[in-house]
């Protein structure tokens, strides 16, 4: 990388090697730190490409969301900060946003059926599948207190970026039914998740 | 309108955070945030606590360019950035002036060469300082401006080039400036070009919104038979 030397050479960098966390690399990224922006990207590439890739179902266009996902990260850094929540959860919306913003412009690609496109549709059934802290179980918890259908939308949504009409032609609802399950599950889980 | 209702409020950001809002409405939440410290709580809570749900999209290698791209894109972003540092330096400009303005009619020598059908040019200065940021040169049919090396728009801005003619109101727009430095522009032959100025604005990326120039006028220069 030629740019590594020239990185290197500004100040704030020196102590970069000892930084892992995402929100400890965000906050160097806010204080202009480039090459704080390249471990981060090495930290959270892999993550993020995946989810984009979830959503756009093509690897070109997903290579396109990481990028401009990273400029906007390098422009935005200094609106992180550690009490609005997680490091990941704000990449994660950063990335999601762009995926989406990328699908409504083309019009959706009809998937290939190709698993490592990320193809495969996200059945709630495996909802189970999350835990591992106590988040996940909260949510995991929450989330099967929902109505099958409330589940199945928010979680399309979220994962796969589908919209309303998307999600209606999936379940095969009509769209105004499709708006009031996204509607009723997030107020049920907003209640359950905090009470 | 973001709702005071409470159900209302965090309905609308959970419906932002999952990406369900038309885009109207999104905009609409994305430019309340920065004012709106319920509704900034609403969309945190909801990135947070959907985000286990990420873990559905499993992890990939991206192509080992996207860095290098990154990157270089940054390296842009960095090398217009510095722009205002030296811009607003007055001390290195007063002996630099002089030099300029004499690059400046070599590369019109140099610009102009290779079009026999050049008949009028302008040297575009900054008010300022003097000194020359774009060439324009033109004929019956064509005029050409060129960004001189060293020149460019302020980080997410645009330079966009503007004719001013003595009995015309109004700037008309000529262009804005492409990423190569070169604008071309097909003019007619009865537009008398010879006697207006041409001036470069600073707009936001892509152009002037209005159709006149909304930022500042960064370079100008009256246009002179060859």
């Amino acid at each position: 990388m030629p740019h590594e030397t020239e990185m290197r050479r500004r100040a704030g960098d020196a102590s970069v090697a000892e930084l892992s966390s995402a929100a400890t690399l965000l906050e160097a990224v806010g204080r202009g730190s480039r090459l704080s922006l390249k471990r981060l990207y090495e930290l959270e590439s892999r993550r993020l490409y995946g989810i984009a890739l979830k959503i756009v179902r093509r690897s070109d266009l997903a290579a396109d969301v990481l990028q401009d996902a990273f400029l906007q990260v390098w422009r935005n850094a200094k609106q992180y900060s550690p009490e609005r929540g997680s490091a990941e959860a704000w990449l994660t919306g950063i990335v999601r946003f762009r995926a989406i913003d990328t699908v409504r412009k083309l019009a959706r690609e009809v998937p290939t059926g190709d698993p490592a496109l990320g193809d495969a549709p996200v059945e709630p059934d495996v909802i189970e599948r999350l835990s591992a802290d106590a988040d996940a179980e909260a949510l995991k918890h929450c989330l099967t207190l929902l109505e099958k259908e409330q589940q199945k939308t928010i979680m399309f949504a979220f994962v796969e970026g589908l919209s309303h009409s998307e999600i209606a032609a999936r379940l095969s609802a009509p769209l105004g039914t499709v708006k009031s399950w996204a509607r009723r599950g997030l107020l049920s889980l907003r209640k359950c998740l905090a009470p | 309108m973001i709702p005071d209702d409470r159900d209302e409020l965090d309905a609308l950001a959970g419906e932002y955070v999952l990406g369900l809002l038309e885009p109207e409405a999104r905009r609409e939440v994305a430019a309340a945030l920065s004012d709106h410290e319920t509704l900034r709580r609403a969309v945190a809570f909801w990135e947070n606590r959907l985000h286990p749900l990420s873990r559905f999209a499993p992890p990939a290698e991206p192509p080992p360019e996207a860095w290098t791209k990154i990157a270089g894109r940054l390296q842009l972003h960095a090398q217009r950035s510095k722009m205002p540092l030296w811009w607003n330096e007055a001390a290195p400009w007063r002996w630099a002036t002089a030099g300029f303005a004499a690059l400046a009619a070599a590369l019109l020598i140099f610009v102009a060469l290779p079009s026999r059908l050049s008949t009028y040019m302008a040297v575009l200065q900054a008010p300022s300082n003097a000194k020359a940021g774009f060439v324009a040169t033109g004929g019956p049919l064509r005029l050409i401006v060129r960004e001189m090396a060293g020149v460019a728009p302020p980080p997410n801005r645009s330079f966009e080039v503007w004719a001013i003619f003595p009995n015309v109101p109004r700037p008309q727009a000529l262009g804005v400036m492409p990423a190569g430095g070169v604008l071309r522009v097909n003019t007619l032959p009865t537009v008398a070009y010879v006697g207006a100025t041409l001036a470069v604005s600073v707009e936001p990326v892509g152009g002037s919104p209005t159709g006149l120039p909304t930022g500042p006028v960064v370079f100008s220069g009256p246009v002179r038979t060859m």
